[in-house]
């Protein structure tokens, strides 16, 4: 690509873009399904406890291997912050999804501990 | 049994000789690879085809290209920015590939490669390492700022542990979304498929009622049809939105 095009390129460029958006191609996020939002939800949140408490188990495992029996300390602590990134997946992913919705296309919604 | 919902899911060889045997396993050629051989060649095949004559003004397969290609490329541009279409050629690739699997699954009587967790899992595995091989490229050590929020420092003892869980269930939630979109729509095709076989098969007012779920096939085909298209689009979306992450940590663009 030319670095500095003609004016009446770059023009021209525009009148296609805005001749373009008339007839847009759908470019935005298409519209989720209800299952598709519900799977969305409960996938996150599943998962998140599944590998938290897997997490646990392993670290549980791992200092036994050592002979620290800590058995189901770990399990237990890792289980509950499973679930809290799970509430926390499920909130960002609620988050993507109101943005797609309002029109912002798929954008990435913020992190929310910023602030 | 004709009536089994989960039988269409059966992963069979399909010749009985198994092909080799790598670390004493044997290695068959399933229903499972013909279909996989299947939407990687047509997937080339289609695009190929479709650009080959290069038209000014292009014909309809030449703008499903087209379109397929500004779809992904403008779903990079606003998850990942600029510098995120270097990773065009590898999103295009994932987002095909699920594509025409879940629309080759909705042939009856074909095989739904993305119903396998296995499959599934191996494409989200995919998609981590490289978004953690470009994290630490990029960043280096520092892409471990990505599991430290902006917190108190004792807040840090509790945030730090929840964001590494949260990476860490990406490709759980990743493969299983998808499996599981394409596992409940096809098993609830094949259980309202059985429904007719058995009203059909009942004779008398039973027969003629086996017309209701009939409709209803058609119905959840069309819906199928959609989430066959919206999986492959949440699939390469969230793959997007990973990449940004590990281009550009915290700060978005």
């Amino acid at each position: 690509m030319p670095a500095q095009d003609p004016q009446s390129l770059r023009d021209l460029g525009k009148r296609l873009d805005e001749a373009q958006a008339k007839h847009a191609v759908r470019k935005t996020a298409p519209p989720q399904t209800s299952m598709g939002i519900a799977f969305r939800f409960a996938t996150e949140l599943v998962a998140a406890l599944v590998v938290g408490g897997a997490f646990g188990w392993g670290v549980d495992w791992l200092l036994g291997y050592f002979g620290i029996h800590t058995r189901p300390v770990f399990l237990i602590v890792f289980f509950l912050l499973g679930a809290a990134a799970g509430i926390r997946g499920v909130m960002r992913a609620a988050q993507e999804i109101n943005a797609g919705m309002a029109g912002q296309g798929p954008s990435v919604a913020d992190d929310d501990e910023e602030g | 049994m004709a009536l089994n919902p989960m039988e269409q899911f059966e992963v069979k060889p399909l010749i009985e000789q198994p092909l080799l045997h790598i670390a004493g396993h044997p290695i068959f050629f399933t229903n499972q690879a013909l279909l996989m051989i299947i939407v990687t060649v047509a997937s080339a095949l289609f695009l190929t085809f479709a650009m080959s004559r290069r038209a000014l003004v292009p014909s309809r397969t030449q703008s499903m290209a087209e379109m397929s290609y500004e779809f992904v490329a403008g779903m990079l541009n606003s998850a990942a920015g600029e510098d995120g279409l270097k990773f065009f050629p590898f999103v295009f690739t994932i987002f095909m590939f699920v594509l025409f699997s879940n629309f080759f699954g909705m042939i009856p009587g074909s095989f739904t490669v993305t119903s396998q967790i296995a499959v599934t899992f191996a494409l989200a595995s995919l998609v981590i390492l490289t978004v953690i091989v470009v994290g630490f490229a990029k960043h280096g050590i520092g892409f471990l700022r990505l599991f430290v929020p902006h917190a108190p420092l004792p807040l840090l003892f509790l945030l730090v542990p929840i964001e590494l869980i949260s990476f860490l269930t990406r490709p759980i939630s990743l493969s299983v979304r998808l499996f599981a979109n394409m596992l409940a729509g096809h098993t609830m095709l094949a259980v309202f498929g059985g429904f007719v076989v058995l009203l059909g098969g009942a004779g008398g007012i039973l027969s003629v009622l086996s017309l209701a779920p009939m409709a209803l096939i058609v119905a959840i085909m069309l819906l199928e049809l959609l989430v066959a298209f919206l999986q492959a689009y949440v699939f390469a979306i969230l793959t997007c939105i990973y990449l940004n992450e590990a281009l550009h940590l915290h700060d978005h663009h």
